[in-house]
């Protein structure tokens, strides 16, 4: 553990020291926040829109920029780069468990993830977005936010394994639109159309989402809150289990 | 280490699978590199050189043979083995975005030293490589030359007995070379055994105990610079003596024939 430590540590200097790496991870789920809003706000008005709880758009959007926001995968660049460059291979002629390798990237990502979701729920507290769910809430929605980011970057980290081509791996970040746009994005699932409902029915982002939702628009609400931790946990597993297989057998 | 064998190879063959069928990129290679010596490792490009390296260093999984270093089991303990050997492979494997210093402390403690110990001993590297004013620097400023000089204090970090360095001075300018060139002998001058692939013959001819040269996954010829000289001249009944390069090329199936100051390289 202390190795996947310390390699996470070093994944976090080299996000910290490519700032313009971070910018857009930042910029663009604020952009989305912000032209939704101004595309959407007036046809949902805060007061007679039951599915708000009293608050305005923007709430109900935040959870989309928040994935989004999770859902860069820049870890992942990072690592074709150490392919590429050959500092991978210096790693891995290390006795260090190949797990840490894996491993380090991912504890990163948490702490990375950690502290974009706080930057985004912070900017949409101060353009009036509340946490009806309290503090507790707030540290379930960061949480659940990095989670989510530890997933994708898992999955990024799959990509990048197996082809070890960043053009690949940038590719394989776009898989995330289509399944974004296959949730409750602008309304609740139950006033979408039919197939779109089946649709995001069976998308598991759907239920991290409506978990992040649930946070920012009503009280503690556990029965929305757990399917989207239980998502995270499942994939997250599954992520885990490939990268080390992947790495494991890496040639 | 058994029987002062610092690396050892027997029948190594390496098989990768393509859409064009099967490629043997090494095809049984037996080795025996003693302790302490520099062991050089010659081919043309894809002779099965940086394959056999990578083999020998726990990258690359072995299709069939087996290979030692330091007496240890490189498939069955690579771990074990891993703390035997240095690396420094073709391409600098550094990252840039770290300082030198970082990245030393950082290889120090990914093979198990303590934040003071791995200080410590990047101090040492730093003072061996001559990169202390740069140390603090981030690693993308630093020259070609530098970059080589910190990916050999990298692959020492441990004090491992035996250092693989592949290719160690490709795209160096003539003055790095010879920097190089020195750290090679003077980590050889401390007692690590070290196993270098090289293109240059030169640099094969002045650092190298041993050699042996690989050609079609296959070792075709070993010995001393002086034996295969030797052996080339007897053999061919030259009157001069022959240079690395005449025992490459006999070695390797390819001649030289010059004609009107043209000198043209054909496949035998």
């Amino acid at each position: 553990m202390t190795q996947a430590l310390v390699l996470g540590r070093r994944a976090l200097l080299e996000a910290w020291r490519t700032p313009e790496a971070l910018v857009p991870t930042l910029f663009i789920p604020l952009f989305f926040l912000v032209v939704n809003v101004g595309q959407a706000g007036k046809i949902f008005p805060s007061q007679s829109t039951e599915f708000l709880h009293g608050q305005g758009y923007g709430a109900f959007q935040l959870p989309s920029s928040l994935l989004l926001a999770g859902s860069f995968g820049t870890a992942a660049l990072f690592l074709v780069e150490d392919i590429e460059g050959g500092y991978f291979d210096k790693l891995r002629a290390t006795p260090i468990p190949r797990t840490a390798i894996v491993l380090g990237r991912l504890i990163a990502e948490l702490a990375k993830g950690v502290l974009i979701a706080v930057a985004v729920t912070v900017l949409g507290l101060i353009f009036g977005i509340t946490i009806a769910s309290g503090v507790l809430g707030f540290v379930l929605l960061v949480l659940l936010t990095a989670l989510w980011s530890v997933v994708f970057v898992g999955f990024m980290q799959l990509i990048a394994l197996k082809t070890r081509s960043a053009a690949a791996t940038n590719s394989g970040g776009l898989i995330f639109f289509p399944l974004l746009f296959l949730t409750p994005n602008f309304v609740p699932r139950d006033m979408l159309t039919r197939p779109m409902e089946i649709a995001a029915t069976i998308n598991p982002v759907t239920y991290v989402m409506e978990s992040l939702r649930s946070l920012i628009l009503v009280d503690l609400d556990w029965r929305h809150i757990w399917p989207g931790f239980l998502v995270v946990a499942v994939l997250g597993a599954i992520m885990l289990a490939l990268n080390v297989r992947i790495i494991k057998r890496y040639d | 280490m058994d029987d002062g064998i610092a690396v050892s190879a027997e029948e190594l063959v390496k098989h990768y699978k393509s859409r064009a069928g099967v490629i043997e990129a090494v095809r049984g290679v037996d080795l025996r590199v003693e302790s302490g010596e520099v062991f050089g490792f010659l081919g043309p490009n894809g002779a099965g050189k940086s394959t056999t390296v990578r083999m020998l260093t726990t990258l690359l999984s072995i299709t069939s043979g087996s290979a030692h270093v330091g007496g240890v089991d490189v498939a069955r303990d690579p771990d074990a083995a891993r703390r035997m050997m240095g690396v420094a492979l073709q391409e600098a494997g550094l990252d840039p975005r770290q300082t030198g210093r970082e990245l030393l402390v950082l290889q120090g403690r990914l093979f198990g030293m303590s934040q003071h110990a791995a200080a410590e001993r990047t101090d040492e590297l730093l003072a061996l490589v001559e990169l202390e004013d740069a140390a603090d620097r981030r690693i993308k400023g630093y020259s070609g030359g530098m970059k080589r000089r910190l990916d050999l204090a990298s692959a020492l970090v441990h004090e491992p007995q035996i250092l693989f360095l592949d290719e160690p001075t490709t795209g160096l300018d003539p003055a790095s070379r010879l920097t190089v060139w020195d750290e090679v002998r003077r980590i050889n001058g401390r007692g690590t055994t070290v196993f270098l692939t090289t293109q240059y013959l030169e640099e094969a001819d002045q650092l190298c105990d041993r050699l042996a040269i690989i050609d079609g996954g296959r070792i075709v010829r070993e010995g001393t610079p002086d034996q295969l000289k030797a052996e080339l001249r007897e053999r061919l009944g030259l009157t001069a003596d022959p240079t690395l390069d005449d025992v490459f090329l006999d070695a390797t199936g390819r001649t030289r024939s010059r004609e009107e100051g043209d000198v043209q390289e054909v496949t035998a």
